[in-house]
C-alpha cells in the first residue's frame, strides 16, 4: 500500500525540482483565469460595421456613414470594393454593407434606393445585429425623406420658398430625434445571463484534459530513463506503479482545478458553497478519469513525442465532441457521436450545476460514467502495458 | 559439487519473427561469477530480461533460488538485484535519494532504506557526493551510484549488463574491487561485457552467445587451451574464433 504513495512522492519531489515546471503548472489556471476575466469580465456588444461607399461624394451617403458612425458601441470600417470582396470571399468578413454609385442621386431624386448587404452563410451572429442597427439607421433616413416629400408636396405652389422648407422640415426632424414620440424604456428584471456560467465547464474540463498529456508522458519518461525496467525487477507490481502514476496526476489536476474553481468564486461569485464543493466532486471524478485514459495512452505509446500526440488528438476530439467549442445538438448524428467523449458527461455535470442551479443527485448518470471510465482505464491501461512490453 | 542457484532451461524469445533467444540453458552456481559474452544482438540482454522476470519467455523456464520465473516472480524478485546497461536513475535526485527510493521498493523500510544507501555509498567511493545531484556527476560516478541501487536489499544474485561502459579506469577498478569483494561475500552474479580482459579476470565461468544460442561455455581458462596454450591466447581471440570477426547491427 505505501509503495504507491512512495512512487507518487518520488514524482512530486522530482516536479518540485524543476521550478519552472512548478511555476507553469501552478500559474496557468491563474493565466487562463485572466483570460476569463478579460473575455467575460465586462461583456458587452461591441461591433463593427464594414462599409463599401461606392457613392463617392454623394452627400447622402456621407450622411449614412456619419449617422452609423454615432451608433453606440459600433464602429465603421470602410473599405474598398476590391478589399471587402478579398475578405468576404476568404471568410476573414461575414458581412459587408455596400452603399451603390448613385445612391445620393437616386435619393434626391425621390426614387427608392438601396443598401446592399453582402454575407457568408447568415453573416454570423455580430453581423446580424450589425444588419439590424443598420437596417434601423436606413429606416430612420427614409422616413425623413418621407416627410422631407410629402411636406414639399403639401406646400408646393404656396408662397413659402423651398429653402425654407427645407430649413423648417430639417430643425422639426432633428427636435424629434432628440425627443421622440414614442421612446422604448427598459426595465431590468434580473441579472442578465452570465457567459462565465455558460462556459466556465468547458474550459474546465478542457483545462483537465490538457493534463492527460503529462499523464501520458509519466510512463514513457519513465521508460526511457531506464527506471521503469529497474522498478519491474523490484517488488513494485504494475498495479502499485499504475496507482502511483495515477496518484501523483490526479493530485497535479486536482490542484490546478482547485485553484480555477477557487478563483472563479472569488471573482465572478459563481457559486454557493454546496454548489461549489458538488462541483469539486464532479472535478474529482472527472480528473480520475482523465488520469487514468493518460494511463493508457502512456502503455501504448513507446516514444515521449508518441504519447504527446496522441495525448493532443484524443484531446482536441475529447473537446470537440464533448460541446466545448459549440453547442451540440440535442438530436442527430453530432449528438449521437458526441456520447463518446468523456467532456459531454463532464460538460453536462458541470452546466447542471453551475449554470442550471442543479445538485449531484442531478447528474448521477455523468457521475457513473467518468467513475467507470476512470476504473474501466485503470484496468485497460493495465492490460495493454502488459501486452505492449510482452512481460508483467 | 556447488549448489546450483539460478538454472535456465530451453528459454526462447522472440520479437515478430526475429528469434532473440532460441534454446538458451545454463545453471550459474551459488556465489560464482558468470559470464554472458556475445556480440551486439547476440541475445544477451533479453536473456537477462528474462531472468530477471520483466520479460516473460515465449517458452522454457527459470528457477533461482528455488523459485520460477514464470509461476514465483514475486519471491524471485526478493532474490535479485539488477545493474542495467543504461544509467536507470532519478538523475534529477541525489545519489542517497535514489538508493533509498529504490531500498524501499524492494522493501526495506525507511530506516534499513536509508542506512544501507549510506552503507553502499561508502563501498563505492561516493560517501561524500551522498547528497549530490545524480546529474552533475560525471560518467564513472552515475555508473558507482547504477551499481550501488542494485545492491538495495542485499540480492543472493545480481544481475550486471555491462556496468563498466565509458567508464575511467578509476572508476571500473572501483567496480571491479566491489564486484570480487561481493563474491567473497558469497552473492552470485551474472556479468555481461564486450571487455574479454574484464571477462577473464572476474568471472569463474562464461558463456559465449551468438544468434540467440550458448555455442560455448566453461572456465575461461579452459575455453583458451581449446584454441592454444592457455596462457598465449586470450578470450578475446576465442570469442573472434567463435563468433567470427564480420561486424554486427
Amino acid at each position: 500500500m505505501i509503495r504507491p504513495l512512495l512512487v507518487a512522492l518520488l514524482q512530486v519531489r522530482i516536479y518540485i525540482q524543476d521550478k519552472g515546471d512548478l511555476a507553469f503548472s501552478l500559474l496557468l489556471p491563474i493565466a487562463i483565469f485572466a483570460l476569463m476575466y478579460g473575455a467575460f469580465g465586462e461583456m458587452q456588444f461591441h461591433g463593427t460595421a464594414h462599409v463599401v461607399n461606392e457613392d463617392q461624394g454623394g452627400a447622402y451617403s456621407a450622411l449614412f456613414i456619419e449617422w452609423l458612425e454615432e451608433v453606440d458601441n459600433l464602429d465603421v470600417e470602410l473599405l474598398s470594393t476590391s478589399k471587402a470582396d478579398a475578405r468576404l470571399d476568404r471568410a476573414d468578413l461575414l458581412m459587408v454593407l455596400y452603399i451603390p454609385q448613385g445612391f445620393s442621386d437616386r435619393l434626391a431624386s425621390g426614387e427608392q434606393a438601396q443598401l446592399i448587404f453582402k454575407q457568408r452563410g447568415n453573416g454570423g451572429d455580430e453581423g446580424q445585429i450589425v444588419a439590424s442597427i443598420v437596417g434601423g439607421v436606413a429606416d430612420q433616413m427614409a422616413q425623413e425623406f418621407q416627410v422631407r416629400g410629402q411636406v414639399s408636396e403639401y406646400l408646393a405652389g404656396s408662397d413659402i420658398s423651398q429653402e425654407r422648407i427645407d430649413i423648417t422640415v430639417q430643425r422639426l426632424l432633428e427636435d424629434e430625434r432628440e425627443s421622440p414620440a414614442v421612446v422604448v424604456k427598459e426595465e431590468t428584471v434580473g441579472d442578465s445571463p452570465d457567459p462565465v456560467n455558460e462556459f466556465l465547464p468547458g474550459i474546465i474540463t478542457m483545462f483537465v484534459l490538457f493534463a492527460i498529456t503529462l499523464t501520458a508522458r509519466a510512463l514513457v519518461e519513465e521508460r526511457k530513463k531506464g527506471t521503469l525496467e529497474r522498478l519491474l525487477t523490484t517488488r513494485l507490481s504494475v498495479g502499485q506503479l499504475f496507482a502511483g502514476k495515477f496518484l501523483v496526476n490526479f493530485s497535479r489536476g486536482f490542484l490546478q482545478t482547485l485553484i480555477l474553481l477557487l478563483l472563479s468564486y472569488a471573482v465572478f461569485q459563481m457559486f454557493t458553497p454546496l454548489s461549489f464543493v458538488e462541483s469539486l466532486v464532479v472535478a474529482i471524478v472527472f480528473i480520475a478519469a482523465v488520469s487514468a485514459l493518460g494511463l493508457i495512452i502512456g502503455s501504448v505509446a513507446r516514444t515521449e513525442d508518441q504519447a504527446t500526440w496522441i495525448a493532443v488528438f484524443f484531446t482536441m476530439a475529447m473537446v470537440i465532441l464533448g460541446g466545448t467549442f459549440f453547442e451540440v445538438p440535442e438530436s442527430g448524428v453530432l449528438n449521437v457521436i458526441s456520447k463518446v467523449s468523456i467532456n459531454t458527461y463532464a460538460n453536462d455535470a458541470f452546466r447542471t450545476i453551475i449554470a442550471d442551479g442543479g445538485s449531484l443527485t442531478d447528474v448521477g448518470l455523468q457521475m457513473g460514467v467518468m467513475a467507470g471510465v476512470a476504473v474501466v482505464g485503470l484496468v485497460l491501461g493495465r492490460v495493454i502495458f502488459k501486452v505492449m512490453s510482452g512481460g508483467r | 559439487m556447488a549448489e546450483a542457484f539460478l538454472t535456465a532451461q530451453e528459454l526462447h524469445k522472440s520479437f515478430n519473427e526475429h528469434k532473440a533467444v532460441d534454446g538458451v540453458s545454463f545453471t550459474i552456481y551459488k556465489g560464482e561469477i558468470f559470464g554472458l559474452l556475445g556480440p551486439n544482438g547476440a541475445g544477451k540482454t533479453t536473456t537477462i530480461r528474462m531472468l530477471s522476470t520483466v520479460l516473460e519467455p515465449d517458452s522454457g523456464d527459470v528457477t533461482i533460488g528455488g523459485y520460477s520465473v514464470r509461476r514465483d516472480a514475486n519471491a524471485v524478485r526478493s532474490l535479485i538485484g539488477v545493474c542495467p546497461q543504461e544509467l536507470a536513475l532519478y538523475e534529477e535526485l541525489s545519489a542517497f535519494d535514489n538508493l533509498v527510493f529504490f531500498g524501499r521498493m524492494v522493501g526495506l523500510d525507511g530506516k534499513e532504506a536509508r542506512a544501507q544507501a549510506a552503507a553502499r555509498l561508502e563501498l563505492l567511493g561516493l560517501a561524500q557526493r551522498a547528497k549530490g545531484r545524480v546529474d552533475k556527476f560525471s560518467g564513472g560516478m552515475k555508473r558507482r551510484v547504477n551499481l550501488a541501487v542494485s545492491l538495495m536489499g542485499h540480492p543472493e544474485l545480481l544481475f550486471m549488463d555491462e556496468p563498466t561502459v565509458g567508464i575511467d579506469p578509476q572508476s571500473r577498478n572501483n567496480i571491479y574491487d566491489t564486484i570480487e569483494g561481493l563474491r567473497d561475500k558469497g552473492m552470485t552474479i551474472l556479468y555481461t561485457t564486450h571487455y574479454m580482459e574484464e571477462a577473464d579476470r572476474l568471472c569463474d565461468r562464461v558463456a559465449i552467445m551468438d544468434g540467440g544460442r550458448i555455442i560455448a561455455m566453461d572456465t575461461p581458462r579452459e575455453l583458451r587451451s581449446q584454441i592454444g596454450p592457455p596462457d598465449q591466447v586470450t578470450l578475446e581471440d576465442v570469442f573472434l574464433r567463435l563468433t567470427g570477426r564480420s561486424l554486427r547491427d
